[in-house]
């Protein structure tokens, strides 16, 4: 996508201002702890995404991008705080600036602006894995297989193929959670038709059969078939009889048959043993605080879940991102599995308890109606309560929660006020006493309830096989989609991995060139098992060492950034990565990267200078593609290692008379530009384990070899018949001798420490020969034109030349062929 | 249709999952209107709320 040249941070984090020339290749920034390195990736990630992950996020507590983006000493004027980076965008062959201040963060001043870089930039934005940190690469390899697979999902932006799937997920268990009480109508329905009909069976040959029974009777057509636009009343005249009885004796009785069947059906030992189980389990549930409270957290989050549509909390109307807030909560509730089940299991035999309430309540219900109708009318308020009552029991166990009050519910099913038995007593009575109608009457009677009910029979069928359809179509969508998904992401997985076992294994050829490993999805997690040298496959953190894991760690994140972005990885971040490996692995790192990655661009932070090396001695960067940062204070930021701005730092510091200061500095100094200077001249120093080598090793080391470097090419100066060249480098030898006789740097090894800190004791007029003498004798390390230290190019490992960057110097060291 | 490839060839990879979708599911028997809900949902107008699925899987019929 991008490649950077040039980043220039103003008041931003801990840089007061710093300018950084990538010139759009692969670049590193070395210091110690506490340098500034950080802020430059911090710099780089909001200038390219309008955010820092390092402020932002789960964990972050009160700290804020606008509040802590800026230098703390322009908090109050984030406004200040900005970072501008120049990119060239290769695919549309063009180089813009992209400029962002922490005041407004998501505005990008970008130039030019066309819709083509516009595209592009968005594209950089949705793309914030550009940055790595062994913080992020570690998940990858050591989180539990539900973290690193919401890792690798954020990775590939697979964020939005699970919100999909828990959607589909939810509406198809939202529709197959309406068919249970869509059901029990049903079924309330066909027993009040069946009643309504006096037969057992609801067969259409019965319901005709029944129905022409009474048709005969007022002497209407037969039926010969019974379909959904037919009427069991079709031909009958209205109105009916000149004294209409308003309660139709015969199915009133028998209505009040079936309210008693229910209550005893309530009231049996069936039931009440199914009580006492589900009691019994409620209670189980109840007693171990630990799910009970995972029950009661359950129902919360999946009842805030649902109250979710706006970008902020229901619960305390804080802002919230939607889609981290809907994932937020969801991870609560999956942590909550096994109160779940626990949930399901007990909701499942409470289920049979809610039907027969309902059959109950449906039954009285009926009865009720036909005591408003009595005349004289029968009190019926015990009944009518009793049903009031059925109908809040339902609810409290549909509930389920809270578990005490549900546990309260369940025994007072059991109990039937007897006031209900004597009001449907009496209603029974007023009803038996009723005169029979004449069969003509009781024949329009039976039709138009049976009709009536046969309508409500139908209505719910409908209603039923509409939500069968709907359930069944949600439930297919929601299938599909899950399989689909899960068969598209195992082919992504097993792409990458591939990928990554072929990189993994470049790095480590040396012991693990057979590496295998399997990334293993499922239900929303991902496993990762790597082979540990053909014993099997464990998870990474079994056997593996720490170099290795980091390792694994940097080879998945490229693998997954070569699948997910192909040509368009051109830019990464590497922030203090790969910490643990070792050095020989390290430079297998530099060519993989170098080699399998020519088109990117790596921007690496390491505290260590000796991977600074590495990375270039194994060409991954070249000589001047780095900085290093020698300190930093509040009040400047970072301080680079820079000659002209030591040599001046030191001239301040005894103008002030601080020798003290000027001393610490230029032994700062020399400790870093000596071990430069031996890594440059390839000069041979006293192998040290710790690699802890002292001043007193190395700037002698590095001045006896320059020495033997002169010598080495005046013979071969020699060999080539070169007069007037020996002439030359007998004279630059010899001004040499003189810059490192006057330092007396040659007799330093002696006594290290006692002559070092002898320095804080002389006086400024003592001290700034010292400093102008070692001023002299880096200078006889450089080029004269370009200024740089010059160093040894080898072929094959055979030093070839002494040379500098900009080419002035070039002094060849290799004799001529016998 | 393997990949959808974004800018410079970048990889969809939610793109590339809902579209294998669509592709199976318009071999179901689902309705070619249903899958055409989906797709804009998905693909064009790149909502992903339950509300928004709810109305591309259930429009035509209302809960009962």
């Amino acid at each position: 996508m991008i490649r950077v040249e040039s980043l220039t941070i103003r008041e931003f984090r801990g840089v007061r201002d710093l300018t950084l020339d990538f010139k759009g290749k692969s670049f590193a920034i070395c210091g110690p702890n506490g340098t500034g390195k950080s802020a430059v990736v911090d710099a780089l990630e909001f200038v390219l995404t309008g955010n820092v992950s390092r402020l932002s996020g789960e964990g972050r507590g009160d700290i804020s991008l606008k509040q802590h983006g800026p230098h703390v000493d322009r908090r109050s004027d984030p406004d200040k705080a900005r970072v501008t980076v120049k990119v060239t965008i290769p695919s549309l062959n063009k180089t813009i600036t992209i400029e962002r201040s922490v005041k407004t963060p998501a505005a990008a001043h970008v130039t030019p602006n066309d819709p083509a870089v516009l595209q592009v930039l968005v594209q950089v934005q949705a793309h914030p894995e550009i940055v790595l940190s062994r913080r992020e690469l570690i998940r990858y390899v050591l989180a539990t297989p539900g973290e690193r697979a919401e890792e690798v999902q954020a990775l590939l932006h697979l964020d939005q193929v699970e919100q999909v799937r828990v959607g589909l997920q939810k509406i198809a268990n939202s529709c197959e959670k309406q068919l249970p009480p869509i059901g029990t109508a049903v079924t309330l329905a066909r027993e009040n038709l069946l009643r309504a009909l006096g037969i057992a069976e609801l067969t259409k040959e019965r319901m005709v059969a029944a129905a022409n029974a009474q048709r005969a009777i007022l002497g209407l057509p037969m039926l010969a078939d019974l379909i959904e636009s037919m009427s069991l009343k079709d031909g009958m005249a209205t109105p009916g009889p000149a004294k209409p009885q308003l309660i139709p004796k015969t199915q009133a009785l028998a209505d009040i048959r079936a309210g008693r069947e229910a209550l005893a059906e309530i009231t049996s030992v069936a039931t009440t043993t199914r009580v006492a189980e589900v009691t019994a389990d409620l209670t189980t549930l109840a007693n171990d605080p630990a799910v009970a409270a995972g029950v009661k957290r359950e129902t919360f989050y999946t009842t805030g879940m649902d109250l979710i549509e706006a970008g902020a909390c229901p619960l305390c109307d804080t802002l919230w991102d939607l889609d981290a807030l809907k994932k937020h909560v969801q991870t609560k509730i999956d942590r909550l599995k096994e109160a779940s089940r626990r949930r399901i299991a007990a909701e499942t035999k409470i289920s049979p308890l809610i039907a027969g309430l309902r059959k109950v309540q449906a039954a009285i219900n009926t009865v009720v109606g036909y005591a408003a109708l009595a005349t004289p009318p029968v009190a019926i308020e015990a009944a009518r309560d009793y049903s009031t009552n059925c109908g809040t029991a339902v609810e409290r166990l549909a509930a389920f929660m809270p578990l005490t009050e549900t546990i309260t519910v369940l025994p007072k099913l059991l109990i039937v006020p007897q006031a209900v038995f004597d009001a449907i007593g009496e209603l029974e009575k007023a009803v038996d006493a009723l005169p029979e109608p004449t069969k003509r009457d009781a024949a329009r009677e039976w039709l138009t309830v049976a009709q009536e009910r046969l309508e409500v029979w139908r209505e719910t069928m409908r209603k039923e096989k509409a939500a069968k359809e709907q359930a069944q179509k949600a439930r297919q969508v929601s299938d599909i989609y899950a399989t689909t998904s899960d068969k598209v992401l195992a082919g992504i997985y097993a792409a990458v991995e591939k990928q990554f076992e072929s990189i993994y294994s470049f790095v480590n050829r040396d012991d693990e060139d057979k590496f295998k490993a399997h990334l293993i999805p499922s239900m929303g997690k991902l496993g990762f098992d790597v082979d540990f040298y053909g014993r099997g496959f464990f998870p990474p953190g079994a056997y593996h060492s720490e170099g290795h894991q980091d390792s694994m760690g940097l080879s998945l994140y490229l693998a997954l950034m070569r699948y997910l972005q192909g040509a368009a990885f051109t830019f990464a971040v590497l922030d203090d990565v790969l910490m643990s490996v070792d050095a020989c692995h390290r430079r297998e790192v530099c060519t993989l990267l170098k080699r399998e990655f020519p088109n990117t661009q790596f921007i690496m932070t390491t505290h260590d200078p000796i991977w600074l090396r590495h990375m270039r001695t194994e060409g991954l960067i070249a000589e001047r593609s780095a900085v290093q940062f020698r300190s930093w204070s509040v009040d400047h930021g970072p301080a680079q290692w820079d000659e002209r701005d030591v040599w001046t730092e030191i001239d301040d510091h005894l103008k002030k008379n601080d020798v003290r200061a000027a001393a610490a500095l230029l032994r700062y100094y020399l400790e870093y530009v000596s071990a430069e200077l031996c890594h440059r001249l390839r000069a041979p120093v006293e192998f040290r384990g710790d690699a802890q080598y002292q001043l007193g090793e190395l700037l002698p080391a590095a001045i006896k070899h320059m020495r033997e470097l002169y010598s080495r090419a005046k013979g071969a100066a020699n060999s080539w018949n070169q007069r007037e060249i020996i002439e030359q480098l007998a004279a630059r030898e010899e001004a040499f001798s003189m810059l490192a006789k006057t330092s007396n740097a040659e007799q330093w090894q002696v006594n290290v420490a006692v002559h070092f800190n002898s320095w804080d004791n002389l006086g400024k007029e003592d001290f700034e020969p010292v400093v102008k003498a070692f001023r002299g004798l880096l200078g006889g390390f450089t080029c004269s034109d370009c200024k740089e230290y010059l160093r040894v190019s080898l072929d094959r490992e055979t030093p070839e030349s002494l040379r500098c960057e900009c080419g002035k110097t070039n002094i060849n060291l290799r004799k001529k062929s016998a | 249709m393997t990949t959808s490839p974004s800018v410079e060839g970048t990889t969809d990879v939610p793109a590339q999952v809902f579209e294998k979708f669509l592709q199976a599911l318009e071999g179901t028997g689902v309705s070619a209107e249903l899958v055409a809900r989906l797709r804009k949902t998905l693909l064009e107008d790149k909502t992903f709320t339950e509300r928004a699925l709810k109305e591309a899987v259930l429009a035509e019929e209302p809960l009962p």
